[in-house]
């Protein structure tokens, strides 16, 4: 096992370094995503504080908490685009192209290397830049944050992002069966959007919703949750059941893909 | 004129067909203003309920929900984003030549493409439009007039819409990659045209920034005139000032064009 862990970290390693060669090569990319990256937080960042010129919280989440929740969020999807988002937003052209053979021929896991092969060095300056906001949002909290709440606050930020992984890429992984499923970013970014909001908002049926079936409220809100009020051993054993049950059923969905895979021809 | 009509024309035929194949693509635009609003309902809802008043700045929340609705589908109709990335590829990778050796402008061809290829979201979303004002009486078109209003201001925004992306996709001439300044615009576009908060609700400073710009006039300008929230002897002037924009923004896309197309390489960067 341990050198299994090995071989794919390093195997990963290779991997960072030729996606940060190729990068370099475009350095207009680097400003140019971290300009996108600006836009988009400062957006989101607008939204609320309009919100909260008319409000003074939504439910628990008072204006402090949702701009702590809102640079979480904004982490998850970083980290995310980081690790994922250049090779997930792909799968759909190598099972239409047929160029997925490429990877199947390749000695190690046909999961690990389609959802890995890529990483989006370009995200490394936003993780830095929110990182540090992250620290000086959390120094400049009101209450103050125990160092046992990061640690949880970690755990939950993994399982978030585990999560956000399995969902795209079992929406991704429909290109088998639609064979050219070119709208599933679409539809995945509409589905995430209910990730962006705190889950003071959503109610009833609603809630219970996006806290099973649909687990948005499992991705960035209940780290926020965790890193503000303490852990909640309730929403971090829900949270890794759930993470546990969408990754495994993702292994399912791929390799039921797979199974209908036509090659260059499909 | 006539050839002018049947040259484009066919360009619009051609990308239905297209759209046609790819029904699912209106499948998820309904979806997402669906979404959409459910995700505006429940924080709107939290805001009248939590401050325990039923009215924010002339909306009722009826009213404020009919108005997101809206915007939403109006929003998706005047984005034309993903024609813009395909022209500024175009323009990066050297495929313009083909539009400079045939008699054809990249401008008007690329407009009837983004018109052919949203054909099928005109056709859900129309059908959504007839059926609100049956489903939810009076929370939109009061009157048959607002309707017409509606859809001529939807028809400038629409083009004005397009004219500004096709700024931006000019300055691929000199810069190659131009997508992240398209993006950028498309994300900061939905907050601050209205997309999701009406222009209303914004803090004044930046609501009279925006007024200055031609923003107002891509989706809080015709919402407006279908919910009733623009008095009727106010639309001609707004739309002399949203056509005004369109004359502006369509002169700086051309006059950016002619510089671009002088240091154009025609080949594949």
């Amino acid at each position: 096992m341990e050198v299994l862990v090995h071989r794919y970290l390093s195997l990963w390693n290779s991997f960072f370094q030729n996606s940060l060669t190729r990068d370099m090569e475009y350095k207009a990319n680097f400003l140019g995503g971290l300009f996108v990256d600006l836009v988009y937080y400062g957006s989101k960042f607008f939204f609320f504080t309009v919100i909260y010129s008319y409000v003074d919280s939504l439910g628990v989440f008072t204006r402090e908490d949702v701009m702590i929740f809102l640079v979480v969020a904004f982490l998850i999807d970083t980290f995310y685009m980081f690790f994922f988002a250049g090779n997930i937003f792909q799968i759909n052209q190598l099972v239409v192209k047929g160029d997925l053979d490429f990877y199947l021929l390749k000695p190690v896991n046909s999961q690990f290397i389609t959802s890995f092969r890529k990483v989006k060095s370009y995200a490394i300056l936003s993780l830095v830049i929110l990182c540090s906001l992250l620290f000086v949002q959390i120094k400049s909290y009101p209450v103050d944050i125990p160092f046992i709440n990061i640690i949880f606050f970690i755990i939950s930020f993994l399982l978030g992002v585990s999560l956000w992984y399995s969902i795209e890429f079992m929406i991704v992984s429909s290109s088998f069966w639609f064979k050219n499923f070119s709208v599933a970013g679409w539809l995945s970014h509409e589905i995430f959007k209910f990730s962006f909001r705190p889950d003071s908002i959503y109610t009833g049926l609603m809630r219970k919703i996006l806290f099973s079936f649909i687990p948005m409220v499992l991705i960035s809100s209940i780290p926020t949750r965790i890193l503000l009020y303490g852990a909640n051993i309730k929403y971090l054993g829900w949270q890794i059941m759930v993470a546990l049950f969408f990754f495994y059923f993702s292994r399912f969905v791929w390799k039921k893909g797979l199974m209908r895979y036509e090659s260059a021809s499909s | 004129m006539k050839s002018w009509f049947i040259k484009y024309f066919s360009v619009i035929r051609m990308t239905w067909i297209q759209a046609l194949e790819y029904k699912a693509n209106a499948i998820v635009g309904t979806f997402a203003i669906f979404s959409g609003l459910i995700i505006e309902y429940l924080i709107w809802k939290q805001v009248f309920y939590t401050q325990g008043v039923t009215e924010i700045r002339g909306f009722t929340f009826n009213g404020l929900m009919a108005y997101i609705f809206l915007c939403l589908i109006v929003g998706q109709l005047k984005s034309s984003w993903a024609t813009s990335i395909d022209m500024i590829d175009s323009i990066r990778t050297g495929d313009l030549n083909k539009y400079l050796i045939r008699p054809i402008s990249f401008f008007t061809y690329h407009f009837m493409m983004f018109i052919g290829h949203n054909s099928l979201f005109y056709i859900v979303y129309t059908t959504l439009l007839i059926l609100f004002p049956l489903l939810l009486p009076g929370w939109a078109f009061p009157s048959f007039i607002h309707i017409v209003g509606f859809i001529i201001a939807l028809a400038i925004s629409i083009y004005l819409s397009y004219t500004i992306y096709f700024c931006m996709v000019c300055f691929a001439f000199w810069f190659g990659e131009v997508r992240a300044l398209v993006i950028a615009y498309n994300i900061s576009n939905i907050i601050f045209s209205g997309q999701v908060i009406p222009l209303r609700l914004f803090p004044d400073v930046v609501r009279e920034i925006i007024a200055i710009t031609p923003l107002p006039y891509l989706i809080d300008f015709p919402v407006s005139i279908a919910t009733n929230n623009l008095a009727v002897d106010l639309w001609l002037p707004g739309m002399g000032v949203a056509i005004l924009w369109c004359f502006c923004m369509t002169f700086i896309g051309r006059v950016i064009y002619r510089y671009g197309i002088r240091v154009y390489g025609g080949f594949g960067a």
